[in-house]
């Protein structure tokens, strides 16, 4: 997208797509596993302990089993979005939005790092990145 | 100019307490119905939110409320005995800290204890985006979060009155008549005459209406507060300054209805 309100458009045209987005950050005082069932908990009226499992195969799916205990601020940027994406994934959407990925994962040439993340979960819903265009050279080069 | 203002400060102290209101009665509504409870995520906050507003203070509050019993009928006794109104020691004590201070001393507590914690975390909550992010992934804030939190601090005000009251009632006893099982007859006697029944619903009455504000009043506060930072330490002083007043407000309006 060009600007922000290129990206508020796109963004509204995928309004009942689960987002994940810096705007969408995790409870602060719930571990990754917890916020991950939660969803879970209240959608699919899970028990506690069968949406802690799922939450927690979900992790392993993404070998991030060791961080399942962990809370937001302890978490690397690669690690938060991990969480934020399982989140999402856990409630089965119809669709996902990741809006601005730089601003997510500052700190890894995120263009590579996604789609090979990305990998680990076929069948994977629709999946929508949200980036602006001076980024473009580094999706050329992937 | 003058007037202008005086209606924008009324107006926003109005709004401010018709959204505490509403959270309040959205809060007994949901809280009474037994489909509030269906759900395994909000009956574990609820069950956390007693344990760590209630449960995990309660020795050492009802120890601090022991001493305080001790001091405080050790020295009505005393003065009531030196001015020769020793028949009337028990009745003024339990009066004075049973129906006054000791429900009051637990709401400040409570309101210490967890409402300035409730404020906190709720205005960050609010300020960061946790709860827009919990509602976008389908889960309703107020239930997850929100009305848990009044739940808690409504058991905690209740539960911690009830212990206080039961071991003030106690020492009382055992301060004006010594460890004698025969003087329980005129113990009862006098517990008979002060609490008349409309006396005790109105106790539990107002220490309900306490439980309820010192975790509403601070949640209302944290959820209005403007998505700015530098507004969470302002939201916690406005909710702490507003409970104070409605705590006081209750207090002296018991107080007014019963001897006035």
């Amino acid at each position: 997208v060009a600007d922000n309100a290129a990206r508020q458009a796109a963004l509204a045209t995928h309004a009942d797509a689960a987002q994940i987005s810096v705007d969408l950050p995790l409870r602060a005082n719930l571990s990754v596993q917890e916020n991950i069932a939660i969803g879970l908990q209240y959608h699919s009226a899970l028990s506690a302990a069968a949406a802690h499992a799922r939450a927690f195969q979900l992790l392993q799916r993404a070998t991030l089993a060791e961080c399942a205990s962990l809370r937001d601020p302890d978490l690397s940027s690669e690690q938060r979005f991990a969480a934020k994406f399982l989140r999402a994934l856990a409630l089965a959407p119809s669709a996902l939005v990741i809006d601005r990925p730089a601003l997510l994962l500052p700190d890894v040439p995120y263009a590579h790092w996604l789609p090979a993340f990305l990998s680990v979960f076929p069948p994977l819903p629709p999946c929508y990145l949200v980036d602006y265009v001076w980024n473009q050279p580094l999706w050329d080069q992937t | 100019m003058f007037i202008s203002q005086l209606g924008r400060w009324g107006l926003q102290r109005f709004s401010a307490w018709l959204g505490a209101s509403r959270l309040a009665a959205r809060a007994l509504v949901e809280a009474t119905s037994p489909r509030f409870y269906a759900n395994s995520a909000t009956r574990s906050v609820v069950a956390k939110q007693i344990y760590f507003t209630a449960w995990q203070i309660l020795p050492e509050f009802t120890l601090f409320a022991a001493l305080l019993s001790w001091v405080l009928i050790e020295i009505v006794v005393n003065t009531a005995r030196a001015f020769g109104l020793s028949d009337y020691a028990l009745e003024m004590t339990v009066r004075v800290l049973v129906m006054e201070l000791i429900p009051l001393l637990t709401a400040f507590f409570v309101a210490l204890r967890s409402g300035a914690a409730i404020n906190t975390e709720v205005a960050l909550m609010h300020i960061h985006n946790e709860l827009t992010a919990l509602e976008h992934n389908g889960v309703d804030p107020m239930r997850f979060e929100l009305i848990p939190r009044i739940i808690g601090s409504s058991v905690s005000v209740l539960a911690l009155t009830a212990v206080s009251i039961s071991v003030a009632l106690m020492m009382a006893f055992v301060l004006v008549y010594g460890l004698q099982p025969g003087a329980l007859a005129d113990f009862a006697q006098v517990m008979a005459r002060v609490f008349a029944p409309l006396t005790v619903l109105g106790l539990w009455l107002k220490v309900f209406l306490f439980g309820l504000a010192v975790a509403v009043i601070p949640i209302s506060a944290g959820i209005s507060v403007p998505k700015k930072l530098f507004f969470a330490p302002i939201s916690v002083l406005q909710g702490m300054v507003r409970l104070f007043f409605f705590l006081m407000l209750v207090e002296v309006g018991s107080l007014a209805l019963r001897y006035i």
